[in-house]
């Protein structure tokens, strides 16, 4: 038996983002777990995961990579927040690595030495407007994160906005782990906007969806069904975290969420079930993390070696069954096409799926439609 | 709020010998929507492209065209040295951005996106520049139509500075080209006289 094919594995699992970087891991190791035999079938090598967890603090996700990397890993897959991925991404170019980055994030990005299987703006944010602003108008209040997703998204969401003749009723942030969303429900209360867009993460976004339910309860008005809330990165992972039934009614954005009902699906929970048991729902970042190592062990096996210049060549050089559908990534872009879905949150802490679209091709420097919402959408309350 | 950039259908000149860097620009540049022609050689005109990129590194005085009075075009230099020679030659050519050397993918975009709104604001610099110095070669015209107003009509400076300014006013033009008007005659001025 050969050396084996290590894969590095570059997620958190503490701090605000924690939930989801235990989501990614498991969902990682699954997908290493169901390749082996395949592995040592076709190249007589084990796969080996090498797992580094630096606990949320952006410093140690450099002192990660380079860990992975000496350790022998040419294939990362990790990291959650944009700052993380862009604290690694000049050490993997050094080292000619390939990084595989899995979670929705703001665009703006296109690197020669990552895979991009999470979605940007055009997969995520625009998508949910179009089918937001015909239905509850053009005039929200924008939520977010106070550090670059967040700035980002309600950036684009402002030119979204004013390209639709809508106008912004109000914008605010809140530091990471920041619980204290008093004085943004008081605004909200008082311009009343048609729906709200959420890109707090974390704690931040749990508390300010167990407020917008006191506000509901208070006011219907306020009620998910006349003034939803929306997010483009919350998961089934987070529901749990999130008092009793708060956020039942609240809509977000993602290419794959739990209750998806195709074959792939249920025999990928089957699996996932077996492995995790029955009661763990199976988040986007779950789903895509496996996706990610899925494909990255498919391109190495194809490619009959883990050199990344190789594996990006399979990457790009086919169509990849996959959860989300038969997959394909970009040469030009090194992104992911990829299907969207928006989820409305349920009484039992899952996600029904609302609205879908066949896979969207990823399109992070918004070079092609720009950021016109298509004109039979343009309805203004 | 800022809109978001967008490159579609533009042509940047890469002044560089074709190398490592620029097969990166290139690459970095179809996905923005922008062809891209790498040439070792003076630019011939500044309107064969959107977008000029220059290797200030090597580069020397007759690469670029001179700048005609439009400024040119966005420069941005492509630069790995930190001689200051090479930063002053660099700026001298009217580069407003820098991307470094060797290029990394995510210099590209926000060296563009710098580069071009800095020209943009240069150029808007430069036109409001003209007209001022327009304006100050002609103040000598306003004093002497005050000066004829004032005679003509019994006026102090000041009633017959008002007079000129609101008649400018009216008819959305500078005071200064009122009172060049005013004093070759050219017209009657119901309103002034």
């Amino acid at each position: 038996m050969g050396d084996a094919l290590k894969i590095g594995i570059l997620y958190s699992t503490t701090g605000p983002y924690g939930a989801m970087g235990v989501d990614a891991r498991d969902g990682a190791m699954l997908a290493i777990e169901a390749r082996i035999e395949d592995c040592a079938r076709r190249t007589g090598r084990a796969i080996e995961p090498i797992f580094y967890d630096p606990h949320a603090s952006l410093g140690a996700y450099l002192d990660g990579a380079r860990h992975l990397l000496r350790e022998g890993c040419r294939h990362i897959v990790g990291t959650i927040t944009s700052a993380a991925r862009k604290e690694v991404i000049p050490l993997v170019e050094k080292h000619d690595g390939l990084l595989w980055y899995m979670c929705p994030y703001e665009g703006f990005e296109a690197n020669e030495n990552v895979i991009y299987v999470g979605g940007c703006p055009n997969q995520h944010l625009i998508p949910a407007f179009e089918y937001l602003i015909p239905r509850f108008g053009a005039r929200p209040y924008l939520t977010g994160a106070n550090y670059v997703w967040g700035w980002e998204m309600n950036r684009l969401a402002r030119e979204l906005i004013a390209n639709a003749g809508g106008e912004v009723l109000g914008e605010r942030y809140l530091p990471l782990e920041e619980t204290a969303v008093g004085r943004i429900i008081a605004e909200i209360e008082e311009r009343r906007p048609s729906f709200v867009l959420n890109n707090l993460i974390g704690p931040s976004s749990y508390a300010f969806l167990e407020a917008m339910k006191t506000l509901g309860d208070h006011d219907p008005a306020f009620r998910p069904e006349n003034c939803p809330v929306v997010s483009c990165d919350l998961m089934e992972c987070e529901l749990d975290l999130i008092a009793d039934g708060s956020a039942t009614g609240q809509l977000c954005a993602a290419s794959y969420f739990d209750m998806l009902d195709t074959p792939d699906n249920s025999a990928f929970k089957a699996r996932a079930a077996g492995r995790y048991g029955h009661e763990r729902r199976i988040s986007s970042v779950f789903a895509s993390a496996y996706t990610a190592v899925d494909l990255c062990v498919g391109a190495i096996l194809a490619a009959g070696s883990d050199e990344p210049q190789a594996v990006r060549r399979e990457v790009h050089g086919r169509e990849w069954p996959s959860l989300f559908g038969p997959l394909t990534v970009d040469s030009r872009t090194n992104h992911a096409a990829l299907p969207f879905h928006l989820g409305r949150i349920n009484a039992d802490n899952g996600f029904d799926v609302i609205a879908s679209r066949p896979a969207l091709a990823a399109d992070p420097y918004l070079t092609k439609r720009g950021t016109h919402m298509p004109a039979r959408l343009r309805i203004v309350s | 709020m800022s809109k978001t950039p967008n490159f579609t259908g533009w042509h940047a000149m890469i002044l560089h010998r074709a190398d490592t860097n620029t097969e990166r620009l290139e690459r970095q540049f179809g996905l923005l929507g922008i062809r891209a022609t790498c040439q070792w050689a003076p630019l011939a005109d500044w309107e064969s492209a959107d977008l000029v990129l220059v290797d200030a590194d090597q580069g020397w005085d007759d690469l670029l065209p001179a700048k005609p009075d439009a400024l040119g075009k966005p420069l941005v230099a492509l630069l790995g040295s930190e001689a200051p020679g090479r930063i002053a030659w660099a700026m001298q050519q009217g580069a407003s951005a820098i991307i470094p050397k060797p290029v990394a993918a995510s210099a590209i975009y926000p060296a563009l996106v710098m580069a071009v709104s800095i020209h943009e604001e240069r150029r808007g610099v430069a036109e409001r520049m003209q007209f001022l110095e327009e304006r100050v070669r002609m103040r000598p015209l306003v004093h002497a139509a005050v000066e004829k107003l004032r005679a003509a009509r019994g006026l102090d400076e000041e009633q017959a500075y008002a007079m000129l300014r609101e008649c400018a006013m009216r008819r959305r033009l500078s005071t200064e080209q009122v009172s060049a008007i005013f004093l070759g005659g050219a017209e009657p001025w119901p309103e002034v006289g």
